[in-house]
This record gives structure tokens, sequence and C-alpha cells, in this order.
């Protein structure tokens, strides 16, 4: 660095320790190499600074803060104006504080009557291989032998209890069904598991699909359904100690013209039908076939592990 | 401050805006006497600081920290202001002493005195160039550093620092010829 560059950095820091309120002397003293040099300069700087120093007017400043605050607010209005309605509601602590009051009510409302509710509040049942209830599909024949398939895809089952009237839902672990497989005395197992025991009054199956396939022509025909909801009453009852089989039985009827219809069998339906074959859920290869009938009883001695 | 990724703009310009009101109480008073510097009437001085926070409150989203403090961002507008004040009055190149108010309360032996003395150093000013004026006005009256003077004049650290010495040095000789 020269001795100019030196010079001007010193001073800078003295001219910044002024403005910082020290006194030029302190810089001088601190620097007393340049001190003959900084001294006239210094003194210069202090007479300008002293020479133009004055206190703006108190009331000049106060009405120029006045009119810079009213821009300010006129800016924040604006936009406040420009947000959408619920932007504006929401950046109000007290909006916040409404919301949060309106929760709390909400939810101790619902704690409080959720034993009302619990009826169309379902229960889901998991699955189980030991479970006490076993639900099952089959088909009572009656246009049935016109198709090569029949498949019927399930999305859900219910059962409704028959003293709280609550209901059970759950999915097939099994979801796909071809009636053709379970004619007659034949069924496909297609949920096993825990259900609390009881009394039951209603089934229902949710049918999201069902495809026909004529043997006749190898055509896939419309099979109608009277509703995507499949419901039968037919009370059973369900003992932790036994495992009862409901067997929901399905139908395919002719209406003429190439058209059918699937529909719920209530009669054939239900935990007290006669003992029907089953067939082994887990092996996704034979689900549709039947396999040779076993004794099963509406409510046999739960499976020892 | 900058514009954080991540960050709203209006959150952005609002804490700009308190950070500019903030300001108001300590560099309405600086930016006064840095205008007076150049264009001599104290009111008009007053104004012109008044109206520097106005328009930066109108070009806060133009406003970027990138190494430039608000205050210096505030002494650009100022010296924008002041260019336009004296181009409109045609002042330029020089302030008549006589824009340069008396100043009317205190002790009128120290009041003349004052005056004189305004009236001495205001005619060695006169005879800087616009931008050694500038810098000793900046430096000086508005207490900004060099770094800040050069963000304003667009000019390195080291050049401003020999501008600066240059400006005393002649404002040293004037004055000391001015008696």
């Amino acid at each position: 660095m020269t001795m100019t560059e030196e010079f001007r950095q010193i001073l800078d820091r003295c001219i910044d320790r002024i403005n910082a309120g020290e006194k030029p002397e302190a810089c001088l003293a601190d620097y007393p190499q340049y001190a003959d040099q900084l001294r006239p300069l210094l003194q210069a700087m202090s007479q300008t600074k002293e020479a133009y120093a004055f206190t703006p007017s108190a009331s000049a400043k106060a009405a120029s803060r006045q009119r810079f605050t009213a821009a300010w607010q006129k800016l924040e209005e604006k936009r406040q104006a420009k947000q959408p309605w619920f932007g504006r509601a929401f950046a109000r602590p007290a909006t916040w504080a409404t919301v949060a009051a309106v929760l709390v009510v909400l939810i101790v409302t619902f704690v409080s009557i959720r034993p009302v509710l619990s009826p169309v509040l379902p229960i889901t049942p998991t699955p189980s291989p030991d479970g006490n209830f076993v639900f099952l599909i089959s088909d009572e024949v009656n246009a049935i032998g016109d198709f090569s398939s029949v498949t019927v895809t399930i999305s859900k089952i219910g059962l409704q209890q028959k003293d709280s009237g609550k209901w059970l839902e759950f999915k097939p672990e099994i979801t796909e069904v071809d009636l053709t497989q379970v004619q007659g005395d034949a069924v496909q197992e297609v949920w096993q598991g825990d259900i609390p025991e009881g009394q039951y009054k209603q089934v229902f199956i949710y049918v999201d699909d069902v495809r026909g396939v004529l043997k006749a022509t190898g055509q896939t025909v419309e099979v109608k359904l009277p509703s995507r909801k499949l419901h039968i009453s037919q009370p059973f009852v369900v003992t932790t100690d036994t495992v009862t089989s409901f067997t929901y039985d399905l139908t395919v009827v002719a209406r003429g013209n190439q058209q059918y219809l699937l529909k719920p069998q209530a009669d054939q339906s239900g935990a007290d039908q006669n003992p029907r074959e089953t067939k082994d859920k887990g092996n996704s290869d034979n689900r549709t076939k039947p396999t040779p009938p076993i004794s099963h009883p509406a409510n046999l001695p739960k499976k020892e592990n | 401050m900058s514009a954080a990724p991540g960050k709203g703009k209006t959150q952005v310009r609002r804490q700009n805006e308190a950070r500019l009101a903030s300001l108001y109480q300590e560099y309405y008073d600086r930016i006064a006497r840095y205008a007076r510097v150049h264009i001599g009437d104290r009111t008009e001085a007053e104004d012109l600081a008044g109206e520097v926070f106005l328009k930066a409150l109108d070009s806060l989203d133009s406003y970027q920290e990138r190494g430039v403090p608000m205050q210096a961002w505030l002494f650009r507008i100022a010296h924008n202001l002041v260019v336009d004040h004296l181009r409109k009055k045609a002042k330029l190149k020089t302030v008549p002493i006589e824009t340069i108010p008396l100043e009317s309360n205190g002790d009128p032996m120290k009041l003349a005195e004052r005056n004189i003395e305004l009236e001495r150093v205001n005619r060695a000013m006169i005879q800087l160039t616009r931008e050694q004026r500038e810098v000793l006005g900046l430096r000086f009256l508005g207490g900004l550093t060099s770094r800040e003077v050069g963000h304003i004049l667009r000019k390195n650290d080291s050049a401003v620092r020999e501008m600066q010495r240059a400006a005393i040095e002649k404002l040293r000789k004037l004055l000391t010829a001015e008696g």
C-alpha cells in the first residue's frame, strides 16, 4: 500500500469516527505520524458539519411523518382490498380465534353425540383364517346354464346387528366370484374373520360389476342389477366359540331377448342352510373351481390354533 | 432486505415498509441536512426529506439489499431528488448565498456568528465540483460510509476515498482563503 493510499484510509477512518461521535483529537492521537496532515482536514470537516447542522422543525417533521403514515395505510388498504374475502378474514387474529372456538365446539359435540350416531358408523372387522364368521357366495340355479361364466365383482359386505342396529362392513378377501362355479350346493368363501357375537338381522353386498359370457355364442352380455347394493333380511346368530358360515345366494334369471338379471335369493341364503362345499380362498388358480363338498353346518366349533 | 426464495413477496414488502418507517425518525433529519447543502433553503430541504420517504414507500418493490443498506438507498433517492430540484430551478452549479435563511432563534450575537460561518462555508462549498459536494454531503451530513457513498455514486471504495481527500483538501484551502 502506498503512503497516499494509507493516508486516504486513515482519513476515511477518522471521518467515520467523528461521524460516530468521537472528537478529532482522539483520531489524531492514534495516528501521530499523520497528525499534521490530518488536523486541517478534520478541522475543515468539523467546520462544515457545524455550519450545516440544523434541527428540522418539529412541526414540519410531524406533518411529513403524518403524510408518510397515511400513504402507508393507504397501501395496506389497497392490498387488503385485492385479497379474496377469506384471505382478509383469516388475516385477522379474531377470525382464527373464532375458527378455533367453533372447531372445539364441533369436536366436543361430536364426542358427546357419538354414542347416538354409532349405529350409522360402521365397525370394520379384520379378516382372520380362524375367525368366527365365514361369508360364502353361492348360486341358485336358474338361467346360469346359459353361461360359460358369470363373474360378479363384490367390493363390500355389510352386516347389521339386531339389537344395537350397528353395521359391520368389510371388504371381501376374494372380490370376484364366477357364479357358474358355485351352482347349487357349491359355495365360494370370500371372507373369514372375527365379528362381535350376537344376533344379526340384515346382510348386503355391494356389486361393482357383473360380466356374463354366453355358452352358445361366446358373447359377453350385460347382466343387470336391481341395485348395486343387494340386500337381504335374514336373521342369524354369531357366537365366539363357533364358526358361523353365512351363505349369500345369488341367482341369474332370464328376462327374455337375451336379457338377464342378477338378484339375491333370500330364501336360499342364511346361516342355517344345509352344508355346502367351500374352496381354498388362498389358491387363486382354483378359486372358481368347486372343491369337493364338505360338511358345513351353520355353527361349527371354532378351529383350534 | 432481499426477497428470499420461499418468502411471500407481500411479506417481504411489509417487512421493508416497517423497516422504512423505523428509519424515519433519524434519517429524516440527516437527509434534510444533506439536502440543505445542495439546495440551500432549509424549508425546501425539509420538504425534500419528507418526499424521499414517500418516494421510497412507492418504489420499495425495487429495493433489494444486496450489500446496500436501506439508509444508503434513501440517500440515493435523496440525491436524485436534489438533482431534479436543482435542474428545475436551474441551480445545478451554484447555490446563491441569499437562499440560505438566517437562523431566527437563540442568542442574537451567536446567531449572527453562526450565520456568518454558514455563509463562509457555503461560499467554499459552492466552489467544489458537484461530485465533491455530493461526497462531502453524504459523508459529513448524511453520515454514510465510503462504501455506501460508493453504492450511490456507483464508484468503488478507493475512488470515493480519493474524491473525499481531494474535496476536503480543496475545501480547507477555500476556507483558509475565506479567512
